[in-house]
């Protein structure tokens, strides 16, 4: 990279979802506005919503391996396989209450998660806000509320947790739950409140449990690593200045913010009910998620990524 | 030269391609291909070729295409689609054009047990027009029937084109579903005047059969039963919640396969014909929709539809002018794209401008989803044609965009009345939901 | 020569029939699954991973029945002009096509190798069950390939025989 003058670039950003969705705002715009601004508009950001680079979620860190897209967004979630140290920031409980989602991922990435991002340069890394049960017509307090409920479940993660609250885990593509509920092919959902709108789950379901235990969902924006170290020292800086944990926040704090409207809307709302569990009735929830995080963990030899997240 | 010059180069090429009638995949791929390399790299569309071939062909609601072809092939095959045509002859056969009505109506309903325009054409295509041949009805109106009649399949609930509206723009999942279902009917029930028209013009068209007594009438009713109860339970299932619309495909397939057998009409020979044939439609059928994906990110590359919508913020035409030209860029569109792909590439930039301009996104979106459906039939690459056309080999697929002109002039019709009378839009949402 | 080429042609053949029987087997296959799948659901025990059987499954439906398509001339192509060329201009468009199609499926199966090349080195695999998704991707691959090569043997016999005798073939196929 040269020092000094750089050419005009344009880099493309590629996601999958529409230009209303939280990402948008709590990420995108963060980081092309910055770019921008500190570079006169030389090193811009083109955005790519919805796929117009390619469609679907499962394909985008390929995308940006191979440079159809010189930075996209991602879920772990879809391609878990790929990601099985860094999700472990996803299990139920391995948040502790004074440390964010963010800190957590930044703490391992260097030690522990680095390999699991080959070719790239993570941008940001973040969580949501906790997954809720999101029902129609059934209430959740206790673990036993599950008992021949089917929730639908993303990944493998969640589909064994709710197997071990009692619920029956049921899969299906994201576009086809809002038929599902309403027609009680399922009779609730695990995901952040901050999705309510974004699959328009508000119109079907009516009832929200809010304080289990049930993960988190996690992020990245990822960018091409021959990509990066082709720029100029300039729009390097610009990018490592407006990227990393001052990103990760924004995202996470965006997705919170996101999530707490949502759920401000929807309190308000006089069909539906929203329950908060308390302390007793999270806690029949967490005896189960406790036994099983530690018995996953050990399962998979995780411990050491867990203990570095928390900076052990 | 320009990315929009590139973009518009690479449409001219389409069409010469398909002029000198190269395979229709392999022109959209060549193009599309082509396209990506010189807008980016030659990386990137090899990258591209091997991510939208492997996304599409493993993607988990496209699997309705082959599984309802299945069912179609099945029902075919042990008779089942010919006793629902004997019934339908029996019942409105001296009624002009009585069978390529039924066929419409038909369309209408398998609409609500499918959200797809492809699913529905094909399975529709595949039971009805060797019947309709049988009856001596001309191919062209044949064929024009199942593939606009297939269209329905977006319009009237479930419908995939509503979710990605829906998700696309921010609307409500419900009240589209409901907004769709009045212009649907409508549609439905201009397609029926039309080829009742159509048939007292040119009865040679679609000669009409000897009036039956009751009895006929009962007994045909009666043959059909099988094939009725199937669908009956079909539909059922999936509006009591026990399977959902994709599965629903599958279960139509194993109630079809279960009762030819148990009717003793299907043997085991016949049953791996109709699986066989099966997996060669849904590879004509896929490779269209693989490759109609690949052009989608080289249009977003060429920035066409920015510049489109830069144009038409720009124009001083007021806002009927504005909607108005939207729609022929959704028609003309149409003619080349994907009318999923269409909306992820489009909505971001056209949608603002219709709310800026005060128009309901609901209604909008029927719209839409009506001027879509008009692509699905719109040559060239009128996806819903093609369909057709690989489920009657033997008719030219010129003689198929004849035959579903006139159905294209309705809908053209049909979108005048939904922008004259919106109520027939937002009735039903506005009085059902809140 | 002439034995060797029927040896080809056979075992060409061969390959284009196992393939499209995998198919075939593969549709059969995924309606059983998603039926053990809804019937499990109902008794609240759904079929794990039925979704991920489902879609790798289909990529084998897409591409297994591709050569045999191809062969029964399944490829739509747009005929509104066809009786306005020329035969001899139509004999050339139709090895023109042949060619593109041959060089498409060529790319594909090319392309997909590279990607089951990434989908190792990234551990990709299906989300519940943890089928891994390279294997799909060089069966894509060998399918494509297969698909290609019988593009290519046509468009090798094509040029031996005469645009006159093409005409009629063409002729046969058409009724
Ligand atoms: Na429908
Ligand atoms: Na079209």
């Amino acid at each position: 990279a040269n020092a000094g003058v750089s050419a005009a670039e344009t880099l493309k950003l590629a996601h999958f979802v529409s230009p209303a969705h939280v990402v948008n705002s709590a990420v995108v715009y963060p980081l092309k506005e910055g770019v921008e601004k500190q570079t006169n508009g030389e090193l811009e950001i083109k955005v790519y919503p919805g796929g117009e680079l390619g469609s679907g979620p499962t394909e985008q860190y390929p995308r940006v391996l191979q440079g159809v897209a010189d930075i996209v967004w991602g879920l772990p979630g879809y391609t878990s396989s790929q990601f099985k140290k860094s999700m472990v920031v996803e299990m139920p409980g391995a948040i502790p209450d004074d440390m964010h989602g963010y800190d957590m991922l930044w703490n391992a990435y260097e030690d522990q998660l680095k390999s699991e991002f080959p070719g790239t340069k993570p941008l940001a890394l973040w969580v949501s806000e906790p997954n809720i049960f999101i029902m129609k017509d059934e209430e959740i307090r206790t673990p036993e509320d599950l008992e021949g409920l089917k929730i639908r479940v993303s990944g493998e993660m969640t589909a064994a947790l709710i197997d071990a609250y009692g619920g029956t885990p049921v899969q299906m593509p994201a576009g086809e739950i809002y038929n599902s509920l309403q027609t009680g092919l399922i009779d609730g959902l695990v995901t952040g409140a901050s999705a309510v709108n974004d699959f328009k789950l508000d119109e079907v379901a009516n009832v929200y449990s809010v304080g289990a235990p049930l993960g988190h969902i996690m992020f990245y924006l990822a960018m091409n690593q021959n990509k990066y170290d082709s720029l100029s020292a300039e729009f390097q800086q610009a990018i490592d200045d407006n990227s990393g944990e001052k990103l990760s926040r924004s995202g996470e704090q965006g997705w919170n913010a996101r999530a707490n409207e949502t759920l401000k809307a929807i309190r308000e709302d006089a069909d539906n009910e929203v329950i908060e569990l308390d302390p007793e009735e999270i806690a029949a929830f967490e005896r189960i998620a406790d036994d099983f995080r530690e018995q996953r963990l050990a399962e998979k030899g995780t411990n050491d990524v867990l203990d570095a997240m928390r900076g052990e | 030269m320009s990315t929009e010059l590139v973009g518009a180069l690479g449409i001219l090429a389409l069409l010469a391609l398909l002029v000198l009638r190269i395979p229709v995949a392999f022109a959209i791929f060549v193009v599309g291909f082509g396209g990506i390399t010189v807008l980016d790299s030659l990386n990137s569309a090899l990258s591209l070729l091997a991510s939208e071939t492997f996304t599409i062909a493993s993607n988990a609601e496209l699997i309705v295409i082959p599984l309802f072809i299945l069912m179609g092939n099945i029902a075919t095959e042990a008779g089942m689609s010919r006793k629902l045509y004997d019934a339908a002859y029996a019942l409105i056969g001296s009624v002009r054009g009585g069978l390529a009505s039924a066929t419409v109506v038909g369309c209408a309903g398998f609409a609500a047990l499918c959200g797809s325009s492809v699913a529905s054409a094909l399975t529709m295509g595949r039971v009805s027009l060797s019947e309709m041949e049988r009856f001596n009805y001309s191919a062209k109106l044949s064929t024009g029937s199942v593939a606009a009649g297939g269209t329905l399949g977006i319009l009237i609930p479930p419908s995939t084109g509503f979710v990605i509206y829906a998700i696309l723009t921010q609307q409500s999942i419900g009240r589209l579903f409901l907004a769709g279902v009045l212009p649907g009917i409508m549609l439905c029930l201009l397609f029926v005047l039309l080829i009742m028209l159509l048939a007292t013009i040119k009865p040679v068209l679609a000669p009409s059969g000897p009036k039956t007594s009751w009895r006929e009438k009962q007994q045909g009713l009666l043959g059909a039963m099988p094939i009725l109860i199937i669908i009956l339970l079909t539909i059922g299932g999936i509006y009591s919640g026990i399977f959902s619309p994709v599965e629903a495909a599958a279960v139509g397939a194993g109630l079809t396969i279960l009762f030819g057998a148990a009717m003793r009409k299907l043997t085991l020979a016949s049953f791996w014909r109709a699986a066989q044939s099966s997996i060669t439609t849904t590879a004509t059928v896929m490779l269209i929709l693989i490759a109609a994906h690949m052009l989608n990110p080289f249009l977003a590359l060429s920035h066409i539809p920015q510049a489109l919508g830069d144009f038409l913020m720009a124009l001083d035409i007021g806002p009927y002018g504005v909607l108005l030209l939207i729609l022929a860029c959704y028609l003309v569109l149409g003619c080349f794209l994907e009318g999923f792909a269409m909306l992820v590439l489009t909505m971001p930039i056209f949608f603002p401008v219709i709310t800026q301009l005060g128009f309901d996104p609901i209604w909008f979106g029927v719209l839409v989803v009506l001027t879509l459906e008009m692509g699905l039939i719109s040559p060239p690459v009128g996806v819903n044609v093609f369909i057709v056309k690989s489920v009657a080999p033997n008719v030219p697929l010129r003689d198929i965009f004849k035959g579903v002109m006139p159905f294209w002039l309705v809908m053209i019709a049909a979108i005048g009345l939904l922008i004259v009378f919106p109520d027939i839009v937002l009735f039903l949402p506005d009085t059902m939901m809140d | 020569m002439s034995r060797f080429r029927t040896r080809v042609t056979r075992t060409l053949d061969g390959l284009v029939n196992l393939s499209s029987i995998l198919g075939t087997l593969a549709l059969i296959f995924a309606v059983s699954v998603t039926l053990i799948d809804v019937t499990g659901r109902l008794f609240g025990a759904p079929l794990p991973g039925g979704q991920d059987l489902s879609q790798m499954t289909m990529v084998i439906i897409v591409f297994g029945g591709m050569a045999l398509c191809d062969r029964q001339g399944g490829n739509i192509a747009v005929d509104i002009f066809e009786d306005k060329f020329p035969a001899r201009m139509n004999r050339w468009l139709d090895m023109a096509g042949w060619v593109l199609g041959c060089a498409i499926f060529t790319a594909i199966g090319y392309t997909m190798l590279g990607a089951a090349e990434m989908s190792k080195l990234l551990n990709l695999s299906t989300n519940i069950i943890a089928i891994p998704k390279a294997p799909f991707q060089y069966i894509v691959a060998f399918f494509a390939f297969l698909t290609a090569l019988s593009m290519l043997a046509r468009i090798v016999s094509t040029s031996l025989t005469s645009s006159h005798r093409h005409a009629s073939l063409q002729k046969e196929e058409d009724l």
